[in-house]
This record gives C-alpha cells, sequence and structure tokens, in this order.
C-alpha cells in the first residue's frame, strides 16, 4: 500500500469535517433572512455559524492528534498545507475573526472544491469509479449532518447559557 | 440583494450537491456476484492401473505392495464404550473361487493379487476383489487373538507356515458396482462380503463403501524411481448377521483397507 492511499484517507477526512459547511452556511442564511423569526434570533443563527465551524475544526484537530499518536510524527501527514488550512478554523473561536462570517464560508469552499476536483476527476476520467463518487457522497452527507450537529449544539449551548444569564441578572 | 446572494449561492450548492448524488446513485460499476457454486470442486484425471500378469519390472503392470498395505478393523467395545481395532495380518486382492479355498503351504501371498482394476475417469470399468484370513486378527493381545477370538468368530487357529484360506477362515469381498462419489473425489463402491462366521455356511450381504484414490506419484531413488498409488476403501457391516454373538463387541464393524500399489 503505497501513500496515495493515505493521502486519499486524509482527503477524504478533510472534506468530511469541512465540506458539508457551505451549505449549512447558506442555508441558514438563507432561512435567517427571508423568514419572520425574531431579528434577535436571526443574527443569533448567523453570528454562531463560525463558532461551528470552528467546533468542527477543533473536532478535526482530535482527530490528527489521535491519527499521529502516539510518536506524533508530521512525517504521517501527507497533505501538510491543506491539514494546516484545516486547523486554521480553530481560529474561528477568536471573536474577532468570526465577526465576519463570510471568512469561515471561504475557508471551508477550498475543502468543498477538494470534493468537486475529486468528483470530476472521477466522473471525467475515462476508468470512472463510481464507487470513489459514492464514497466521497457519503462522506459529503456525513459533513453536513457533522456541520449542521456543530452547529446545533452551539445554537443549543447559547440559548442554556443566554436563559441562565438571564436568571442570575433577574 | 445579500438575501438573493445567499439564494444564489445555496442553489449552487445545492445543484452541485446534487449532482453528486445522482452521480453516485447508479449501479454501474456493481459487480455481479458470481453464481455460487453448489457442490464441492471435483477433479479427477485419467490414470488407469490394472495388474496385468504382475510381472516384475513391467512398469504399466500394477502389483500390491502388501508389506505396506493393511486391513483394519475396529467396532465399539461392548458396543458403548471406545473403539477396540486391529487388523488383519494375511490378506490379498485375489477373487478365490471356491475351487481355491484351500489351505496353502507358504508364508507368501498364495494367490496372486491381481483382481483388481482401476479407471480414474471410467468407474464402470473399476472392480476390487480382496479377502481377508481371519484368525489372522490381530488386537495386539496374542491370547484373546489366537484364544478366545477364534471360536467367537468361528474359525480354526493359525498353523505355522500355511495360508488357510478354507471356507470357515475367509471373508471376501467383490464389488458389484463403482461409481463416482457427487460430493467428492471419490467412489461409492457396492460390495458383496461372503463370510461364514459362526454360521453353518457362508451368507453374502450386501454392503455399501466408500473407494478413495490416492493418486499416482513417482518415488524411490533418482537412479531407480518407481511410482506408486493408494486405494482405500471404507465399508461397515454388522456382524450378528454372520452369526457372531460376542457382547465384548458393538453389532457395526468398521473396515478399512488401505491398499498400496507400485510398479516395480
Amino acid at each position: 500500500m503505497d501513500n496515495s492511499f493515505f493521502a486519499y484517507i486524509q482527503e477524504l477526512e478533510l472534506i468530511a469535517f469541512f465540506s458539508g459547511f457551505p451549505l449549512i452556511y447558506a442555508t441558514i442564511l438563507v432561512v435567517a433572512g427571508s423568514s419572520n423569526l425574531k431579528q434577535g434570533f436571526k443574527s443569533k443563527l448567523v453570528q454562531l455559524l463560525p463558532y461551528g465551524y470552528a467546533l468542527a475544526g477543533t473536532l478535526y484537530l482530535g482527530l490528527i492528534l489521535k491519527n499521529l499518536y502516539p510518536n506524533y510524527s508530521l512525517e504521517n501527514i501527507q497533505h501538510p498545507y491543506l491539514t494546516i488550512w484545516g486547523l486554521l478554523a480553530i481560529l474561528f473561536w477568536i471573536p474577532a475573526i468570526s465577526k465576519k462570517t463570510s471568512i469561515s464560508l471561504m475557508h471551508s469552499l477550498v475543502i468543498f472544491i477538494v470534493l468537486i476536483k475529486n468528483l470530476l476527476t472521477q466522473l471525467t476520467s475515462s476508468s470512472a469509479d463510481i464507487n470513489m463518487v459514492r464514497n466521497d457522497m457519503k462522506i459529503y452527507t456525513a459533513s453536513l449532518i457533522l456541520n449542521l450537529g456543530t452547529f446545533a449544539c452551539l445554537l443549543l449551548l447559547s440559548f442554556v447559557l443566554n436563559h441562565f444569564r438571564k436568571k442570575i441578572i433577574t | 440583494m445579500k438575501t438573493f446572494n445567499n439564494k444564489t449561492l445555496m442553489m449552487f450548492l445545492l445543484i452541485i450537491s446534487g449532482t453528486g448524488y445522482i452521480a453516485s446513485c447508479t449501479n454501474e460499476n456493481e459487480a455481479i456476484p458470481l453464481a455460487a457454486t453448489t457442490g464441492p470442486v471435483i477433479t479427477r484425471g485419467s490414470n488407469v492401473h490394472i495388474p496385468g500378469n504382475m510381472t516384475v519390472g513391467n512398469t504399466s503392470e500394477w502389483k500390491l505392495d502388501k508389506s505396506h498395505s493393511n486391513v483394519m478393523w475396529s467396532t465399539n467395545y461392548v458396543g458403548a464404550a471406545g473403539l477396540l481395532t486391529g487388523r488383519f495380518n494375511q490378506f490379498g486382492t485375489h477373487e478365490v473361487t471356491d475351487a481355491e479355498m484351500t489351505t496353502y503351504t507358504t508364508t507368501g501371498q498364495p494367490l496372486k493379487d491381481n483382481s483388481w482394476a482401476f479407471y480414474e475417469s471410467d468407474p464402470t470399468k473399476t472392480f476390487i476383489n480382496g479377502y481377508v484370513q481371519i484368525n489372522t486378527s490381530n488386537t495386539g493381545e496374542p491370547g484373546r487373538d489366537a484364544g478366545c477370538n477364534i471360536s467367537a468368530l468361528g474359525t480354526t487357529a493359525i498353523i505355522a507356515g500355511t495360508q488357510n484360506l478354507s471356507m470357515t477362515n475367509l471373508a471376501k469381498i467383490k464389488s458389484t458396482e463403482v461409481k463416482f462419489d457427487p460430493l467428492s473425489n471419490d467412489y461409492i463402491v457396492t460390495l458383496t462380503l461372503t463370510w461364514k462366521g459362526t454360521l453353518s455356511a457362508p451368507i453374502t450381504k450386501s454392503v455399501v463403501g466408500k473407494l478413495k484414490y490416492i493418486k499416482r506419484a513417482t518415488v524411490g531413488t533418482t537412479a531407480a524411481p518407481y511410482d506408486v498409488f493408494g486405494l482405500q476403501l471404507k465399508f461397515q457391516f454388522n456382524c450378528r448377521d454372520f452369526g457372531i454373538a460376542s457382547t465384548s463387541i458393538s453389532d457395526k464393524i468398521d473396515i478399512e483397507c488401505n491398499m498400496n500399489f507400485n510398479n516395480k
């Protein structure tokens, strides 16, 4: 088994954590922009998007650390630039960076492009392997669920904190 | 305007995602699994082994290697416990006719071991004949073998230097049909077993056994190689059919004949 297999696996890991974010991002913005929700709730939804993304990035860091255990040798990383790019998502925990929500979209689009590149390569090559396309889409589905989950977690946490904050104030 | 941009982005992402999902939903590349095999893989060659005149040095004529062959029996002790086993020291692959049922003064084979033929791919041409001298049953207990076994099996004691092929001491088999075993590389053999036992006259019973062919192989030294092959015949019979009343043994007696042949 050569390194190309491990490189493919690491690419799939990146896709699993970040490629689903753009669709979640666009959906939340569309929902926030057109629904009859309260203005405060709408802005809360949008504000939390980069934090949800940061949580996905943190989970990705956890996976990287788990994969590198026990010797933590960087030689095992096949896509160093993409991996670093993925880890940069943690920076969205910093309020100053997460203020500009569109940056998180830009960040995730890079990984989304990797997914599109994979799909196009498989669909256009003479020896197209539909199993790989199928696998990529399964990973993409998992990514959508993960990003929706991280966002929902933070939304829930935010409501819980707000609730207790209000209680303390009153 | 911003909502429109967001909608455009969402539509774009949905189209790309949808295209990916549709592309991944085709059944292309899905290999149709091969049909499961319903039976064992059976491979048979076309070896033919016949004894001919058993001329020494004729490599196309096969000789029974008696000293490296054996006929073994086994039965459950008292019909319930572990196996009681033994072997017949004297046996052969000759169809003993009534005229040949007598005593021979020799220590070697009394009759030519030439009443057999084996066709690997044509069992209809295969046939086997064989015999054992009952009083040569050897359980490793001389007191029993030369003692109670003699009367229990309805025979007479061994006389040194003679081969007793008389009716009272002879059990013989003769194949009546040999066919392929559909479940293995072996053959199903229908045999007649003729033995007097403790009855007043010999009776013949039909039994079914299994014949295994151990393929021909070249052995020996480089200077003097020769070929060997083996036939293993297993069958079972009911000793009560032959008047054996001993309660030390079970009704069912298993027989295993391991015959080795060479073309030296």
